[in-house]
């Protein structure tokens, strides 16, 4: 069947004339998907179409045509063409239409990301993606398949603090786990950048624990990472897994992660010269595994360590006593980690220069201040909303047909109760 | 490029912003496909970053400026200087870094007011670190020479000593 003038301009027609109410888009859908073949057959001549479409109104159809003229390759020249119409397109599109035919504008997202890559220019991607995401998403508890990839445009292009922001919503539905996986990984790996160590545990340990039925590439590699900012923000690491791991997690994910578990080992003597020296002897296999960084960061996390164990032995210590249990070089060396440490909130103490000591104090917090109270109740509120949330859930799974059906296989055909007590006698 | 909401930021002291609103038109004008990097403020930006205590993504920010950027603006590379020094937590470093270059005049505005707030801040530090300090080592973290540190800020020194008291 070939697009001949008439049928292109009944095309057009058409999606002028359906895109105005939700019926109308609805319809004009129907109509788009019969026509998937002749799409299909024609993507090298439907560009000129999009000239007299406009993007925020007939987002719809735009979408349509713009999917099939993307699916045809194209050379290195056009490229920088196709991702500044996609990008406009993102911009300018309408939500409620698109959102209609969620899989293609995936589709040409995907595409606009590869094409971004190839360009080798990461960042004209990431300020398109952001809105395409936040076009595509029902709500912001709601996981795309946009947003692993944002988060690597992210990565790529090293704007970290607008990968941040995503991060910040919490995710309550996810389509595919694929997703889910590569979002955590690639929010803990920004997480990391930006030094937020307690937001990075939480994501790489949801990639760890996530169900799984066979093991896959990301979670070891989150695993191995998971590791390294446990030693650097707890200064230790627990080898056990919690019950709700996968088993296949459980059994497998070690023997991928040896010279990992081995650090662990070696940081837990309190040592930092076998610690340095075993970073020395495996730098190869951390250096392969892109990990280099965050080892050296686990490395001087020891000093940190030792001092705050200090802490719990000492009232007062001199300068002197510090650098040679914790293996500094001088006293003035032990002074810049000390007051390094109070300025990061990590120790109470003051130093006291002229007599060279320094005296540990208690947690001055006392729970008493108007942001405490401010904060205990923000998180009570969010407490009190995932509890709703989770009866919400519990509701819905006890009425679903597949939980039932196993459910029921599993339980006796007839309680006890089903059981009358037949009286033996009647009294009259 | 559009630069009037930074101007606007400059011009009204709004120091704070300047890092969002920096960033955020970076990513715009990038994904217009436009080439910036010659004409964009970096020394601005970074110092936007720097201002508000974000080292990691000044890093970034540094990471990403091309080379020949870097050779051709030295105030780029003096404005990095100070995040460098702030990132290794060579506190007396940063002062000199503030102290050592002439800066232009769209940035010496910044510059003066992050000077200030550092100091602020570094004093304040002192004050809950220390229970006696050296006044060499005061005017080292201050960004004073010694004698300024031991005559001036006579009120201050009197608040510190209280401090000190309650203790």
């Amino acid at each position: 069947m070939n697009l001949n003038m008439n049928s292109v301009e009944t095309l057009v027609a058409q999606i002028q004339g359906l895109s105005g109410s939700t019926s109308d888009v609805n319809h004009l859908h129907t109509l788009l998907k019969q026509l998937e073949e002749l799409f299909k057959s024609e993507s090298s001549r439907l560009a000129p179409l999009l000239t007299e479409l406009d993007p925020s109104i007939h987002s719809l159809g735009y979408l349509y045509i713009l999917e099939a003229c993307t699916s045809a390759p194209i050379s290195k020249e056009q490229a920088s063409e196709l991702v500044l119409s996609v990008g406009r397109f993102i911009n300018l599109c309408s939500a409620e239409q698109i959102r209609v035919a969620p899989d293609k504008f995936i589709s040409v997202c995907k595409r606009f990301k590869d094409q971004v890559m190839l360009l080798e220019d990461p960042m004209r991607g990431v300020a398109p993606m952001l809105t395409a995401l936040q076009k595509l998403q029902y709500s912001s508890e709601q996981l795309t398949t946009l947003h692993p990839d944002f988060l690597l445009l992210c990565l790529l292009a090293k704007c970290y603090k607008t990968g941040l922001s995503i991060l910040e919503d919490d995710i309550f539905e996810v389509d595919q786990p694929r997703d889910f996986f590569l979002y955590c990984y690639y929010g803990g790996m920004i997480c990391i950048g930006q030094k937020k160590f307690s937001k990075a545990l939480e994501l790489l340990h949801s990639v760890v624990t996530a169900p799984m039925s066979v093991l896959n590439a990301i979670a070891i590699e989150a695993y191995k990472k998971y590791i390294l900012v446990s030693l650097i923000h707890l200064g230790q690491f627990s080898s056990s897994f919690p019950k709700y791991t996968s088993s296949v997690a459980q059994r497998n994910l070690k023997n991928f992660s040896q010279p990992y578990l081995e650090l662990v080992n070696s940081y837990c003597t309190g040592k930092i010269s076998e610690l340095e020296a075993f970073v020395q002897a495996n730098n190869e296999k951390f250096e392969s595994d892109k990990n280099l960084g965050l080892v050296k960061q686990v490395v001087s996390s020891m000093y940190k360590r030792n001092i705050q164990r200090l802490t719990q032995t000492y009232l007062t210590l001199s300068l002197e006593d510090i650098a040679n249990t914790v293996q500094l070089n001088s006293a003035k060396e032990a002074e810049m980690h000390v007051l390094q440490m109070i300025q990061d909130g990590e120790i109470y103490a003051t130093i006291n220069q002229k007599d060279g000591m320094v005296r540990f104090l208690e947690d001055p917090e006392q729970y008493k201040t108007c942001e405490m109270i401010e904060l205990i109740d923000s998180s009570i509120q969010r407490i009190m909303m995932l509890s709703r949330k989770l009866t919400d859930m519990d509701e819905q799974l006890s009425c679903d047909p597949l939980y039932l059906g196993k459910a029921g296989r599993d339980r006796q055909r007839f309680d006890f109760d089903d059981f009358d007590t037949v009286p033996s006698k009647f009294t009259v | 490029m559009d630069f009037s909401a930074l101007n606007d930021a400059l011009a009204s002291k709004s120091y704070d912003q300047i890092a969002d609103i920096c960033d955020t038109l970076m990513l715009q004008v990038s994904s217009q496909g436009v080439v910036f990097q010659d004409e964009w403020p970096y020394a601005i930006h970074l110092l936007g970053h720097i201002y508000i205590s974000d080292i990691n993504s000044a890093r970034f920010l540094w990471k990403r400026i091309p080379l020949a950027v870097k050779e051709r603006q030295p105030e780029v590379v003096a404005a990095w200087n100070i995040g460098q020094k702030l990132w290794t937590r060579d506190y007396a470093g940063v002062h000199e870094a503030i102290r050592e270059f002439n800066w232009s005049p769209e940035v010496q505005g910044i510059v003066a007011s992050f000077s200030e707030l550092y100091t602020k801040k570094m004093f304040e530090l002192l004050v809950s670190a220390y229970s006696t300090i050296s006044t060499q080592d005061t005017a080292l973290f201050l960004g004073l020479n010694a004698d300024d540190a031991a005559n001036c800020n006579l009120s201050s020194f009197f608040t510190w000593l209280i401090t000190f008291v309650q203790i």
